[in-house]
């Protein structure tokens, strides 16, 4: 006994430093508030509790709501079954006006809280918190049978099997129930899993059923799955399921645990510390499990390995088509057992039929598709009109109740199959509904009829007019126009000789009338005229020397032509007919050579 | 000799350029085609794309009675509203378009060939100034046919009942006003899968290509008119 004399001296020696450590320390604290939610003018207690020695601490100031301490005290607090000395703080807060407020940790390790403060003469702001029902009482119940509480009596796991002896393939429902103490653990880090290779299982149910029960005197919350499982060969198997958690439980040994219990208050503060949170797995009891092999005797050749009970049924829609159109026949099959082994081709061949590939769907009527149905559809177009029989479906499969293989089947379907198929698509054509609805079927009876074949074709709508090859037509063409008009020149020969004749008859009557003086001045004129275009020099400048020079002899004649004007101008001359008709053959002689 | 070596020269030019154009390599569309067309659509419930062939039945032939009584009359059971047409519109339609083209490069040559024939032979002027007269004459027709039918080149259809008719040419963007099926529609401007349109009452909006059938099939095919491209090729 002499070391437990030593070590109490030691103790005594290490107690003050243990003590001004945990002064300093930030110990771990937690506060609540009751009742969380007040009205105006009312208050609620805030009740700090501290997991060592508490210094004074500082009230916080938030406006709306006033703050007292009402006094502290020191005493245990329980954790896993271990007294804990703690510290224990009572305040007191009033509420000034309504709102949600939040308070702050009050002390380093504390979360904040919350408060709701409500009118006293107003409907309650949050009606539909207090609407909701409430939570049902806490159950009293007992582990489910061959579970067992585990860390630290603060969790179990237990897997729900049937006890009788399955089929290799069968599926059968399992429930997977996890028991935890809130508070304690702390967290679940996974869904459970079955142990062992030799089984499947199927999805587990998105969201696990919640309850809660006192178990042995204790508050626990129960997950519990659905699944299903099934084995994959025969034999005698051992099952569990197992699931990883976190939970808060003691790294201190029980010799240590035994030796700080003697010990005073101070130096066990620091067994808190010694409790941590954890990731274990907890896992069920082993259950045995019996899996018989699917027997040999009576298998149908088409069996394809469903294992349940099912029930089939067919039908098919529309039940009356034309010809060449096409109908859906269906195959139900309901029931319970292992869907995803639940198969048929429906018809590979059918006479007086076309057939497609099936599809199927299935619709699960529980969480984890144990129990739904499963549709197959195949789609048929009838090759020839008149009243047709579809034959019935099969379906094979083993019964585990019955211990037998048997075989479903449904009746003979008939199918009235129009004569007629232009009919049929036509009406299908004029059946068609505008979105608008304002073409009802029929409603078109007033259309002209259509137009024999066309013969005439072109290749764009857009007029000629409009596109670029035909317009560069008009355009070439224009352009020879013009060039043509600018490149030819008028006829100046037949243009003389019209001015010619016009002359020669003014002359003519000139003569006739014996008007000697319009008549000279008229021929004057009319040859100076043909002989300016004739030799391209100006009028004006035509001189007797000029006449003489190119006309020779009979440029004296016109030289005495003019003299006879001049003098026919200013004397009162009077030549006789013949001479008029000399002058005149003179003229018209040169006029002539003017146009040859 | 040479001017009368020209009037030959056109008409051989014009006699080859208008066989190349009428022998098309690859005939899509005829009047009665599109009419029986729009009839069979009509019947079927689809007064968008009825119309939309009428409407290029009616390019090709304005002045069959058909395909006009049917188009108002599937315009009238779409409770679609005619935009009415005065009297000068109708006289100068009933030309068709490809008439009034060829009658145009008529004209041109009437025109041309009288200014050269006054300045050749000035005897008898009564007869190239006749000529020049009937020339100007046709290049009108031709004109007006023209200028009637510009607005067409930019018209379409609307395929779709209460197709909406948005703010910006963005799918997820406001609807401005919806259009009613078979109802038409100017087409302004485009941006990728929109078209800018200007409906009845001056209202504009940005309508998804598909929801359109252009009356003129841009050259080259319709490029994103699935509709239009349906239509032309159930013609083949």
């Amino acid at each position: 006994m002499r070391w437990i004399k030593v070590m109490i001296a030691v103790a005594g020696l290490l107690a003050p430093a243990e003590y001004t450590r945990a002064q300093t320390d930030n110990a771990l604290a937690y506060e609540t508030v009751r009742p969380s939610r007040i009205k105006v003018g009312e208050s609620a207690t805030i009740q700090v509790t501290s997991f060592g020695r508490l210094k004074d601490i500082q009230l916080p100031t938030i406006p709306g709501l006033a703050f007292e301490e009402m006094g502290r005290s020191e005493g245990f607090e329980f954790l896993n079954g271990t007294p804990i000395p703690a510290t224990f703080i009572r305040i007191r807060v009033t509420a000034q006006f309504p709102g949600v407020f939040t308070i702050p940790g009050l002390t380093p390790s504390s979360q904040s809280i919350g408060l709701e403060v409500v009118k006293g003469d107003e409907p309650n702001p949050y009606a539909w918190r207090s609407q909701m029902p409430a939570p049902p009482p806490v159950v009293p119940a007992s582990l489910p049978k061959g579970a067992q509480l585990q860390a630290g009596g603060a969790a179990f796991v237990h897997l729900g099997i049937p006890t009788r002896a399955v089929y290799v393939g069968e599926s059968v429902p399992v429930d997977i129930e996890l028991g935890l103490r809130p508070g304690i653990v702390t967290s679940v880090n996974g869904l459970p899993t079955l142990t062992g290779s030799d089984f499947t299982l199927n999805n587990l149910s998105k969201q696990p059923e919640r309850r809660e029960q006192a178990i042995e005197g204790s508050t626990f919350v129960v997950l519990t799955w659905h699944s299903a499982v099934a084995a994959v060969k025969a034999g005698d198997f051992s099952l569990s399921a197992e699931t990883p958690v976190t939970a808060k439980i003691s790294t201190l040994s029980a010799a240590d645990r035994a030796v700080a219990s003697r010990l005073a208050w101070p130096l066990l503060q620091s067994m808190y510390n010694g409790i941590a949170p954890k990731d274990i797995t907890i896992a069920s009891s082993p259950s045995a499990l019996k899996v018989l092999p699917l027997p040999t005797e009576g298998q149908p050749k088409d069996f394809g390995g469903a294992v349940g009970d099912f029930q089939v049924s067919s039908d098919v829609s529309p039940a009356s088509v034309a010809a060449g159109d096409p109908l859906t026949l269906r195959l139900h099959i309901r029931g319970t057992g292992n869907f995803d082994r639940v198969d048929s081709t429906m018809f590979d061949h059918l006479d007086h039929w076309k057939t497609y590939p099936a599809k199927s769907s299935f619709t699960p009527s529980d969480a984890v598709g144990y129990q739904g149905e499963k549709v197959f559809e195949q789609p048929l177009i009838a090759a020839q009109a008149g009243e047709q029989s579809i034959p019935g479906l099969e379906f094979s499969y083993f019964n585990p109740n019955t211990r037998r293989y048997e075989r479903a089947q449904t009746p003979p379907i008939k199918v009235t199959i129009a004569t007629s198929l232009d009919s049929s698509s036509l009406n299908a054509l004029t059946g068609v509904q505008s979105l608008n609805g304002a073409f009802a079927t029929g409603s078109m009876q007033g259309l002209r009829s259509d137009h024999p074949p066309p013969q005439y074709w072109v290749s764009e709508l857009r007029p000629l007019y409009f596109r670029a090859p035909f317009l560069a037509i008009p355009t070439t063409l224009a352009l020879i126009l013009a060039g043509s008009w600018f490149a030819v020149r008028p006829n100046a020969a037949r243009a003389t000789s019209k001015a010619a004749e016009r002359a020669l008859a003014r002359l003519d009557a000139a003569a006739r009338a014996g008007d000697s003086s319009s008549f000279f001045e008229a021929a004057r004129k009319t040859l100076l005229q043909t002989f300016a275009a004739r030799w391209q020099m100006p009028a004006d400048q035509i001189t007797f020397a000029e006449l003489k020079a190119r006309l020779g002899a009979t440029g004296e004649d016109v030289g005495r032509l003019f003299a006879l004007a001049e003098e026919a101008r200013y004397s009162d001359y009077q030549p006789g007919s013949t001479d008029f008709q000399r002058w005149l053959a003179l003229i018209r002689g040169e006029l002539a050579g003017e146009r040859e | 000799m040479r001017a009368s070596k020209i009037p030959m020269l056109i008409a051989g030019l014009a006699l080859w350029a208008g066989q190349a154009l009428a022998q098309p390599s690859q005939p899509r569309y005829s009047a009665d085609g599109l009419y029986n067309l729009a009839n069979s659509y009509a019947r079927a419930g689809k007064p968008g794309l009825a119309v939309l062939s009428y409407e290029r039945a009616a390019l090709l032939a304005p002045d069959d009675p058909d395909i006009n009584a049917n188009l108002a009359y599937v315009r009238a059971s779409a409770h679609v509203s005619m935009k009415p047409q005065n009297r000068l519109a109708r006289l100068a339609q009933v030309t068709n378009p490809t008439s009034a083209a060829w009658l145009g490069v008529l004209g041109i040559a009437l025109v041309g060939i009288g200014l050269v024939a006054r300045k050749v032979a000035p005897r008898f002027l009564w007869i190239p100034g006749g000529g020049i007269l009937l020339g100007v004459a046709l290049i009108a027709v031709t004109a007006s046919n023209a200028i009637l039918l510009w607005p067409r080149m930019h018209e379409a259809i609307v395929l779709i009942d209460q197709t909406p008719a948005r703010v910006s040419p963005a799918p997820m963007a406001d609807t401005a006003f919806v259009l009613r099926e078979a109802e038409s529609v100017t087409m302004t401007a485009e941006h990728e899968d929109f078209i800018l349109i200007r409906a009845g009452g001056g209202l504009s909006g940005w309508v998804s290509r598909a929801n359109l059938g252009a009356v003129v099939p841009p050259v080259g095919g319709e490029r994103s008119e699935a509709a239009a491209s349906r239509l032309v090729s159930t013609d083949d």
